[in-house]
């Protein structure tokens, strides 16, 4: 198995989803909501508060919500561009050229998940930076001082986000990966990727819950349910990536074209 | 603009798996493929030298495409099993897709249609393994030969049908395998198109030793082109062989034209009624028989004619064609 090869079939599947223009600019759109949504918040709290401390206990609460906020964002393009993995093949009816290569059933399914993992960790990088940019430019001109404390996300949903993230976004790649394989067509898929994605959030707002069920969070609670969330998302990865390959099957995907 | 394949080489040149003292390149044995209750392929065995232009023929649903489509691994069989230039399909299956190229079923369908003509091919010659630097010569000397590297740049859907099939078998080409699995290779191909097609697969075939599985309805090209072939029915080869092969299983039974004064259809309601007549069928101004024992039994066909008052002006044998076979074989007229 080589990842050269999974590489060709990533980036050939990029070029051609980036080529039509709305699943490009839909992608940037859906995940510009997230920092959008943010910036606004975090402009009321630069510009809403009187002092410094007021902020950061005003930030402070806020914190545990930011980070499963852009994690539940980043996972949904996943899901999206994962469901037409192989159906659309199978639509385009280029399924049986592409299974008559050399590739492997694991080169293959790789090359898949790249596709997916690629452009979403992208956007999920871009809503990140752009998130702590945006807050730190808001805070500056709201005249309050540059600190860690300002940061948003925190160093916790950082941790969160550039952990947890990858491992739900491989996950959730996986299992539409899976399902992309045993449907007929691409609605179908995309049907299933909405129930999907509402179960694959459940472990991305573990921090949030505990924020909810303790009023202002303990910073050590905060970490322990973002480890919780990664844990989660490490085991759901490991047992979607296995069930993607034991479940792959030439036969029934060439029978349903 | 190169129009040569004077630098081509087959990878059965580079590399040969194929064990010593077995000169086949496919070779199946009890192939078996059940779709359910269907049984789509039964029980299929033969085998095809290196170099040959193998034809399988056989109507709609017979099982043609299934057979190819386990050749080239994308099915599992139920039973049974098959070798690809040495290779098992069932123990090695990324061996024999490496030395396969495959036109599948309507392969003028399977095209990336958003990919322009150059990209479906750059990216199929990336999957199967030609050297980064090879790429574009290959690719130039493909689309040249097949009249498309005007149209390098349009995309893949913007083609029309035949120049799509062109495409698609450019891609079958692209690695230079060992063996061409080829579903209906000259189907949506103008006669000039299909003409250069079967000169390149025979050159191919006669130069380069590649061997070919062809998929046809065509029997005119398949007789033309094939050096074996065979007929396949309800997933069950009928009848295997040389064009010359067959013929000679049918020599007990010669076919003969019969012309006479008298209307066709009124000749034909006679002769079809006799029991050394198996195979009827009528030609323009004529009919076309099957006679068995012709030595004994053309006399009485004679006679019994001149007894009804026909007036027959011709009774000569045919030269038996493909078709003949074919429609013969279909119907059951011939033993395995």
């Amino acid at each position: 198995m080589t990842l050269r090869k999974s590489m060709i079939v990533a980036r050939a599947d990029l070029r051609m989803a980036l080529q039509v223009s709305y699943v490009k600019y839909g992608l940037i759109g859906m995940s510009a909501l997230g920092p959008i949504m943010i910036l606004v918040i975090v402009s009321f709290v630069a510009f809403g508060t009187t002092s410094a401390v007021e902020a950061l206990a005003l930030l402070s609460l806020l914190s545990p919500t930011i980070s499963p906020v852009l994690g539940v964002i980043s996972i949904i393009p996943a899901s999206l561009i994962a469901a037409n993995a192989l159906v659309g093949e199978k639509e385009q009816n280029t399924i049986e050229a592409l299974l008559c290569t050399p590739l492997t059933d694991s080169e293959l399914l790789i090359g898949k998940v790249l596709s997916s993992f690629i452009p979403s960790m992208a956007l999920l990088l871009g809503t990140i930076a752009v998130t702590e940019v945006g807050s730190i430019v808001i805070f500056l001109s709201a005249g309050l001082p540059f600190s860690v404390n300002f940061l948003v996300p925190d160093v916790a949903g950082l941790f969160l986000l550039l952990s947890a993230g990858p491992t739900m976004i491989l996950a959730i790649s996986s299992v539409m990966i899976l399902i992309s394989g045993r449907v007929a067509r691409v609605y179908e898929a995309y049907q299933v990727s909405g129930v999907s994605i509402m179960v694959f959030i459940l472990p991305i707002i573990v921090p949030l819950l505990v924020m909810q069920s303790g009023g202002i969070p303990d910073a050590n609670l905060v970490w322990l349910s973002d480890i919780a969330t990664l844990l989660i998302a490490s085991v759901l990865m490991t047992i979607t990536w296995i069930l993607a390959i034991g479940r792959f099957n030439r036969d029934r995907l060439v029978s349903l074209v | 603009m190169k129009n040569n394949f004077d630098q081509y080489t087959a990878i059965s040149d580079q590399n040969s798996p194929t064990e010593e003292g077995t000169d086949f390149e496919v070779s199946i044995s009890g192939l078996t493929k059940c779709f359910g209750d269907i049984l789509a392929v039964n029980h299929m065995s033969l085998d095809v030298p290196a170099g040959c232009i193998f034809g399988l023929l056989g109507p709609n649903g017979a099982g043609k495409s299934t057979t190819i489509r386990l050749l080239c691994t994308l099915l599992t069989p139920t039973e049974g099993t098959a070798l690809v230039g040495g290779y098992d399909i069932i123990e090695s299956p990324v061996s024999v897709r490496e030395i396969t190229g495959v036109l599948p079923e309507e392969g003028n369908h399977t095209l990336y249609q958003t990919m322009s003509v150059y990209e479906n091919l750059e990216y199929f010659a990336r999957l199967y393994g030609v050297a980064e630097g090879e790429i574009p010569q290959r690719i130039e000397e493909l689309l040249s030969f097949m009249s498309l590297w005007e149209r390098k740049d349009d995309r893949a859907g913007e083609l029309s049908t035949g120049n799509r099939q062109r495409l698609a078998l450019c891609r079958a080409l692209l690695h230079r395998p060992r063996v061409l699995l080829l579903d209906e290779p000259t189907s949506a191909l103008d006669p000039v198109a299909a003409k250069r097609v079967r000169e390149l697969i025979l050159r191919l075939a006669r130069e380069y030793n590649q061997t070919f599985f062809i998929n046809s309805h065509n029997l005119p090209e398949v007789q033309r082109m094939c050096d074996r072939i065979a007929i396949i029915n309800d997933g069950n080869i009928l009848m295997t062989g040389t064009t010359a092969e067959l013929r000679a299983k049918l020599h007990a039974k010669q076919i003969f034209r019969l012309r006479t004064s008298e209307d066709v259809a009124r000749v034909s309601s006679i002769v079809e009624s006799m029991a050394f007549i198996e195979y009827v069928r009528s030609d323009v101004d004529s009919l076309i028989l099957t006679i068995e024992n012709p030595q004994e039994n053309n006399s009485i066909l004679l006679q019994t004619l001149l007894s009804q008052n026909i007036k027959i002006i011709e009774l000569a044998e045919e030269e038996t064609t493909l078709e003949d076979l074919y429609l013969e074989v279909i119907k059951g007229g011939v033993d395995k």
